[in-house]
C-alpha cells in the first residue's frame, strides 16, 4: 500500500470527473488537468480514466510499502524518489520502503501521481473523484491526510523506463464569446481578451478569480442558469471568475466567455499572482484543439504498442 | 415574437432559454416537459433545468447543429404534461433552536410566529431546480407575505436539515454549510445520500409540502 507520510498543502484522489448528476447539484470534481490523468495512466498501461492523486502546490510525502511502478505527470513539483530526482512525464519503479517526496515550484502548481494497476477504490456516483465540498468520493470523501493508507496491487517487476511528451502549459488561454455580452456593458468581452489578468489568491478548485487594473463592473442580473467548468462569470464587482471542476452547477452572474475544453487544463498550473491572457477563437478552432489533444494520446498509444 | 431561443454555451452545452427571467407557472411546467423529452433522447450526459432555461450537455458535441434546432422543436411541442411528479411531505419543527430566525422573521413581516408557520406550511412548493450544494432544491414560490431579502451577514454554519426562506424561495439545507437564508424550522429527512440511487430526495419538478410538527410552533 501507499502510506501518506505528509499530506502537504493539499492532495486528493481525482479521476476525470463525475458526470450525469448535475441536475441534483452534484459538481464534476475530478482532476483540473484530466489530460495529465490519461497520460499518467497510459504510462502504466492502466485504463486512461482511472483515479490518481492530484498534488496541489506540494510538500507532500508518500511511502511505498510494496514494490510499485508509478508515473508522474502535470507540473514539476521537484519530486524525489528515495532522494533521487524524478520528473513529470515518466514512469519509475519504487522498491518497498522507498519514499516519494514533492517539494514546491515557482512555476508549477499541480502534479499527478498514478500507480500501476490503480488504487483500490470504490466509485461513488460513477466516479472515484473526491467531492471536497460535499464530502464524498475518493478516499473517505476528503483530501488525503498523514496516516492514510491507499491499497494497490504490488508490481511484480520493474517496467522499463518510459517517458511521454506533455503538451505545454501556456499562459495564453483561448475562449469562445459568451451568451450575455449584449447585456453586459459594451466592450466587456473585448476588455477581457485585451487583458492581461492576474490570478487572485482567492482562487481554488471551484474557480480562478482574476484581477486587473480595469475591472468589468456592472449591475446586470440574469436568471440563474446551469454553469460548468470553463464558464467565465462576471460578478458585479467586475473580477471575472473562471469556473473550475468544483464549481456549483448553477450560477446567477452573466457569462462573458467560456474557456475552450482543450485549454482549461492551463488553470491547473496557474498559481496566485501569475498572469494570463485570453484570445478569442471560434468553435472550429476549439474542436481542432481538442482533437489535437486526442491525437497526442492516440500517437502515444501507438508508439508504446510498437515499442 | 419567440418566447425562447437556443444556443451553445461553450462546446457542448445546449441551452434553451426563455426570453423572460421570471417564467410563468405554465412556462415552468413546459420547461420540465422539455427536460423530460430531452432525457428520452439519450443524447446528453447531463440535463440541468434552471430558473428560466434548460441546459443539456451533449454526449457527442459534433451533433450540436441538429440539436440547436431539434431542442426548439421539442420546446414548441412541449405541453404542460402531467409527467410523473412526486409529492414529498416534510415534517418540520418550527421555531426555537430548530428555527432560530422565526421570531425575527415574524417581527420584520409584522406577523405572529404562528402566522409565519401557517403561511409557510399552507403552500405547496415545486422544486424549480437544484444547485449550490448536492441535493439543495430551490422551492418556489414562497407566499408574498413571507418574502424577505437574504440576511445581510450570512451564517458561517447552517445546520444540516434547516428549513429556510429568502426572497421568493424556500429550501432545506441537505448538509451543513455557510448560508444567508432565514432559518424557520428543522427537518430530519436525508436530502442527499451519495450511496443511494437516486442520490437526491428531490428532483426538478417535484412537489414539496411542509407539515409542522407538534414539537415546535404549529
Amino acid at each position: 500500500m501507499l502510506k501518506v507520510i505528509k499530506q502537504g498543502v493539499m492532495a486528493s484522489i481525482q479521476d476525470i470527473g463525475r458526470f450525469g448528476y448535475r441536475h441534483y447539484g452534484v459538481c464534476r470534481s475530478g482532476a483540473l488537468d484530466p489530460f495529465a490523468v490519461c497520460l499518467a495512466n497510459m504510462l502504466l498501461d492502466n485504463p486512461p480514466h482511472h483515479a490518481v492523486i492530484e498534488i496541489t502546490i506540494g510538500l507532500a510525502e508518500f511511502e511505498f510499502t510494496q514494490p510499485c511502478n508509478f508515473a508522474l505527470t502535470g507540473g514539476c513539483l521537484n519530486a524525489k524518489l528515495a532522494g533521487r530526482s524524478v520528473y513529470p512525464g515518466w514512469r519509475y519503479y519504487a522498491h518497498a520502503g522507498d519514499r516519494l517526496t514533492f517539494a514546491t515550484s515557482a512555476i508549477a502548481q499541480r502534479a499527478y501521481f498514478a500507480v500501476q494497476g490503480s488504487f483500490a477504490l470504490e466509485p461513488t456516483l460513477s466516479s472515484c473523484s473526491t467531492d471536497l465540498q460535499a464530502g464524498f468520493g475518493g478516499h473517505q470523501g476528503r483530501a488525503l491526510q498523514s496516516g492514510d493508507c491507499l491499497n494497490y496491487e504490488p508490481s511484480p517487476s520493474a517496467l522499463k523506463p518510459l517517458g511521454v511528451k506533455q503538451p505545454e502549459y501556456k499562459k495564453q488561454v483561448r475562449v469562445l464569446k459568451g451568451p450575455h455580452c449584449d447585456k453586459l456593458p459594451a466592450g466587456s468581452f473585448e476588455q477581457l481578451v485585451n487583458g492581461p489578468w492576474t490570478i487572485s489568491e482567492a482562487s481554488n478548485r471551484m474557480g480562478s478569480r482574476l484581477n486587473s487594473k480595469a475591472l468589468l463592473s456592472h449591475d446586470v442580473s440574469i436568471a440563474t442558469q446551469a454553469v460548468h467548468p470553463g464558464v467565465i462569470q462576471i460578478p458585479p464587482s467586475g473580477e471575472p471568475i473562471v469556473l473550475l471542476n468544483d464549481c456549483q452547477t448553477t450560477g446567477g452572474y452573466p457569462i462573458v466567455a467560456t474557456v475552450i475544453d482543450a485549454d482549461l487544463r492551463m488553470f491547473s498550473q496557474l498559481s496566485a499572482n501569475q498572469q494570463c491572457n485570453f484570445v478569442e477563437c471560434d468553435l472550429i478552432q476549439a474542436r481542432k484543439a481538442s482533437d489535437k489533444l486526442s491525437a497526442h494520446l492516440a500517437q502515444f498509444r501507438l508508439a508504446k504498442n510498437n515499442n | 415574437m419567440l418566447e425562447a431561443h437556443s444556443y451553445l454555451l461553450g462546446e457542448n452545452a445546449l441551452v434553451v432559454a426563455l426570453h423572460t427571467d421570471k417564467p410563468s407557472p405554465s412556462e415552468q411546467r413546459r420547461l420540465f416537459a422539455l427536460t423530460v423529452s430531452l432525457q428520452h433522447s439519450n443524447a446528453f450526459l447531463d440535463i440541468v433545468p434552471a430558473k428560466a432555461s434548460v441546459t443539456a450537455y451533449l454526449a457527442d458535441p459534433s451533433q450540436y447543429q441538429y440539436w440547436l434546432k431539434k431542442a426548439m422543436l421539442l420546446w414548441q411541442e412541449s405541453e404542460e404534461v402531467a409527467f410523473n411528479v412526486k409529492t414529498h411531505h416534510i415534517e418540520a419543527i418550527y421555531g426555537g433552536e430548530h428555527g432560530p430566525d422565526l421570531i425575527d422573521v415574524a417581527q420584520r413581516l409584522n406577523l405572529s410566529a404562528k402566522q409565519v408557520v401557517l403561511q409557510h406550511s399552507e403552500s405547496t412548493y415545486q422544486v424549480e431546480f437544484l444547485g449550490f450544494l448536492p441535493g439543495f432544491a430551490y422551492l418556489g414560490t414562497l407566499p408574498k407575505a413571507l418574502q424577505l431579502p437574504r440576511k445581510s451577514t450570512p451564517r458561517k454554519q447552517v445546520p444540516k436539515g434547516s428549513v429556510a426562506i429568502a426572497e421568493d424561495l424556500s429550501a432545506i439545507y441537505p448538509s451543513s454549510s455557510p448560508g444567508g437564508w432565514h432559518l424557520l424550522a428543522h427537518c430530519a429527512h436525508t436530502l442527499f445520500d451519495p450511496t443511494a440511487n437516486p442520490p437526491s430526495l428531490f428532483a426538478p419538478g417535484d412537489k414539496v409540502i411542509f407539515v409542522p410538527s407538534k414539537e415546535g410552533i404549529c
